[in-house]
């Protein structure tokens, strides 16, 4: 029978083997797996707008901007076999990414770029989601990346961009950032979609109907949170400084989102 | 319990303010443990809005977080310090300075609850920028720590004197863990102050334009760990000066306690960037560097784990457990009078999984997976909400009954109360580990998008853990509604006897005398060694990279606040 003491000193000896092996084993996974970390300390600013580059048919850079409360872009497409290469900026405040089914996990800080690369083998839908509170939006910040196989993905139907709408109403809800919440093609995001909204009748909160009509935008746009469509977001939309010429410039807009 | 021996005359003064220390912070913990049980069911999608009764999700989830993670510890730990430096060096505190600590902590917490239930600072408690908070909230918890550092200097000229009248004696084992616990929260909460001083309020004044978010967010973590062992080191010194003695027997060794207690001194804080492994703007060989503290501070929590089993086996067999396993069997698990076990007991069971997934965490590229998940609310409630909630509710009834001179009341519904917290805790937690590790995002109210079957965001498959999740957090509500009875109840009990102030003594079984655990110089020398080696890299990195600066934003606009009308 050993003393304690003496217990002691083995179990010393044996647990700094063990720290020596383990810190071995981690020196060779770093240098042999190429064990790392989103790591980016660059000079890269940060980007605004968010796109998929395509450098070869199997390599391409996915510029993601993270934003309150969607991801730019949200819906990306590449052909199984191919290696992304993920930069991640955020427009305003702090977000997360995290892909589902991968361990592709990271924050988007304001001011740095972050950096990933990932090799798509297999055809999968894959989903993001946003992981840090970034605000009343942030439950449902998500966007999809489609791996197709190469067949696919050649033979997909490139639709040729949808030219941005010229009209002033547009351009009015776009530099004030109505369409974060509120799409034009149907969409579904945190607000309703704007297309065939107007003339539709909507049940508020209180029980009551309303027709969505002029008058409705308008008192909708001034005070907010007047009157509530039941099922709908209870937070408050945000309030804009939008004079009465410039929002009846958005109401004939609107109107026109059949 | 009759299980003290030196009974004190408290000052009144002092008695009166650590019981205030205490039911303050109490009342508040039943607005954050009811917090608590919301986050569980707007999660399930139990509540698919995004408010309820009039606060918002993430309002709810702001006022959890600060009231139970810092508030309440962050008293609780105050109050506890007076009782143990009052009771071991036994001499009358400075009252003037006391309580100015106690009226800065008042004032602090309640400018940041206002600021949090007027909807101000919906910032959670990390507020990291650029969401803004109100310069309320800011300065509310600016005041809440300069008054608990003002606390800690108020015992340091009784410290002294003690040493002075008992040179060459061995400063008590429980004021060199309750001096750990404030010397590693000075290290904590000197970056945090940089960060609200010199970066947030300046900027949320409107002072400045913008911030630096990356050196915001490193002074941030810098604190969010250490502060960590600040909450953990006072459930420690209960492990290791009370609980041998409930438990019948002696403490093992008192060279382990004091190791414990100053090796979490060298090592709780160069470790911050382990919660920042997923960040750019920080190089791979610094998260590296953290990576490998973290491994080093996990080992004291061992130590712990098997001195604390060798105190207890001690004490089992004093109580004639024989046998190689058979002594378990003899512990004091449901003892009414010495209920105090079973809260420490509970805690300890608790944190043995809250450690090993502590060690996950850290271990750099494992995060990956597990990052900003619910994972790391079900380890860190394994730990924050295991062992230092359970050994803090204990301790809080314990200094409330003696100090008031109370009988404890509903004595069963008090002994049972641990356990049930624990089967609370462990189903909640294994709901949110299989989540998590499935990607189920934390800080997001899914009951309005991931948990709603009417949303295309739907998902089916994190249903049963959700489920879990609602269950557990259910369980552990009722536990906690148990102990407020007790708590409550005996508060506004009969007197049964003069209030004083006593403490649970344990004797020493191997009470060695190793000279290098005699002080905490070297130990504070090796801090500030590591601190410099740890960090002034990366922060220089990040102050010289010149980021592009951040305005601040509301948390319900997409545009930055300057730019925003009406607000």
């Amino acid at each position: 029978m050993l003393s304690v003491k003496q217990l002691e000193k083995r179990i010393i000896w044996i647990s700094l083997a063990f720290a020596v092996v383990l810190l071995g084993l981690s020196a060779l996974a770093i240098n042999l797996f190429h064990v790392g970390l989103p790591t980016c300390l660059t000079d890269i600013k940060p980007f605004q707008k968010g796109e998929l580059i395509t450098h070869s048919p199997t390599h391409y850079e996915l510029h993601y901007v993270a934003r309150m409360w969607k991801f730019e872009p949200e819906d990306v497409t590449v052909p199984a076999g191919s290696t992304v290469d993920i930069y991640l900026s955020a427009a305003d405040v702090t977000h997360g990414l995290i892909m589902l089914g991968t361990n592709l996990n990271l924050m988007a800080v304001p001011g740095v770029v972050n950096y990933a690369r990932v090799k798509f083998d297999k055809p999968r839908v894959y989903q993001l989601l946003c992981h840090e509170f970034c605000g009343t939006g942030h439950d449902r910040m998500a966007a999809e990346l489609h791996v197709v196989d190469a067949a696919t993905f050649a033979a997909r139907p490139s639709p040729p961009p949808a030219p941005e709408p010229t009209h002033p109403g547009y351009k009015l809800l776009d530099a004030n950032l109505c369409t974060t919440c509120h799409s034009i093609d149907g969409q579904p995001g945190i607000g309703p979609t704007f297309k065939g909204l107007y003339g539709r009748t909507e049940k508020l909160r209180d029980g009551s109907t309303v027709a969505v009509n002029d008058a409705f935008i308008r008192e909708k746009i001034l005070h907010p949170d007047a009157k509530i469509v039941a099922g709908r977001f209870e937070q408050e939309m945000p309030k804009t400084d939008l004079s009465s010429e410039e929002i009846e410039e958005i109401i004939e807009y609107i109107q026109t989102l059949k | 319990m009759d299980l003290t021996e030196r009974r004190i005359d408290i000052e009144p003064g002092l008695r009166r303010m650590i019981l205030i220390e205490i039911i303050f912070p109490m009342v508040l913990l039943i607005l954050g443990i009811y917090h608590g049980l919301m986050q569980v069911l707007y999660r399930a999608g139990m509540i698919r809005s995004s408010q309820f009764l009039g606060l918002s999700y993430f309002q709810g989830l702001t006022l959890h977080g600060v009231v139970n993670a810092i508030v309440f510890t962050t008293f609780f730990a105050v109050a506890f310090g007076y009782a143990i430096v009052r009771y071991y060096l036994g001499r009358p505190l400075n009252m003037k300075v006391a309580w100015l600590a106690f009226t800065l902590m008042m004032v602090g917490t309640l400018l940041a609850a206002v600021a949090i239930l007027s909807g101000k600072a919906t910032v959670l408690y990390t507020f990291y920028p650029p969401l803004r908070a109100h310069p309320a909230f800011y300065i509310g918890v600016v005041l809440l720590v300069v008054g608990s550092w003002i606390a800690f200097f108020n015992w340091l000229p009784p410290y002294f004197a003690w040493k002075r009248e008992h040179s060459g004696e061995k400063v008590p084992l429980a004021v060199v863990g309750i001096f750990a616990t404030f010397i590693i929260w000075l290290i904590a909460t000197t970056p945090v102050a940089i960060e609200v001083i010199f970066l947030l309020i300046p900027w949320s004044m409107g002072w400045v334009a913008t911030v630096n978010v990356p050196l915001a967010r490193m002074l941030f973590w810098f604190f969010g760990h250490p502060l960590v062992y600040f909450w953990l080191v006072p459930a420690y010194v209960m492990y290791y000066t009370m609980l041998p003695k409930l438990a019948g027997g002696k403490l093992f060794s008192d060279f382990a306690g004091r190791l414990t207690f100053l090796w979490l001194v060298l090592y709780s804080a160069p470790v911050g960037i382990h919660h920042q492994f997923t960040e750019p703007g920080i190089s791979s060989t610094w998260k590296f560097v953290h990576a490998f503290f973290t491994m080093l501070v996990a080992v004291p929590s061992f130590l712990t784990a098997f001195t604390i089993g060798a105190s207890l086996e001690h004490g089992a067999r004093e109580r004639g457990g024989r046998g190689l396993l058979g002594w378990w069997t003899k512990l004091p698990y449901i003892d009414k009078d010495r209920w105090l076990f079973s809260y420490l007991f509970a805690g300890l069971v608790i944190f043995i999984f809250g450690g090993a997934t502590g060690v996950i965490n850290a271990s750099y590229n494992l995060d990956t997976v597990v990052h900003n998940t619910s994972w790391l609310p079900a380890h860190f409630h394994q730990t924050v909400a295991g062992p230092v909630f359970l050994s803090y509710i204990g301790m809080s009834l314990f200094l409330v009954a003696e100090l008031t001179g109370k009988q404890i009341r509903f004595r069963t519904l008090n002994v049972w109360m641990p356990y049930i917290w624990t089967l609370g805790i462990m189903i909640f937690s294994t709901g949110l580990f299989i989540g998590g590790a499935g990607g189920e995002p934390r800080r997001t109210n899914m009951g309005v998008s991931y948990a709603d079957p009417q949303s295309h965001l739907y998902h089916a498959d994190w249903g049963y853990a959700k489920m879990l999740g609602s269950i557990g957090g259910t369980i552990m509500t009722i536990a906690a509604l148990m102990f407020f009875i007790v708590f409550f109840a005996t508060l506004f009990s009969k007197r049964a006897k003069q209030g004083d102030l006593e403490l649970i003594v344990s004797e020493t079984y191997h009470d060695e005398r190793v000279p290098a655990v005699q002080t905490f110089t070297p130990w504070l020398a090796g801090a500030a060694l590591l601190l410099v080696i740890a960090y002034a890299p990366p922060i220089a990195q990040t102050i010289r990279s010149n980021f592009p600066g951040a305005p601040p934003y509301s948390q319900d606009n997409p545009r930055p606040i300057s730019s925003a009308p009406n607000r």
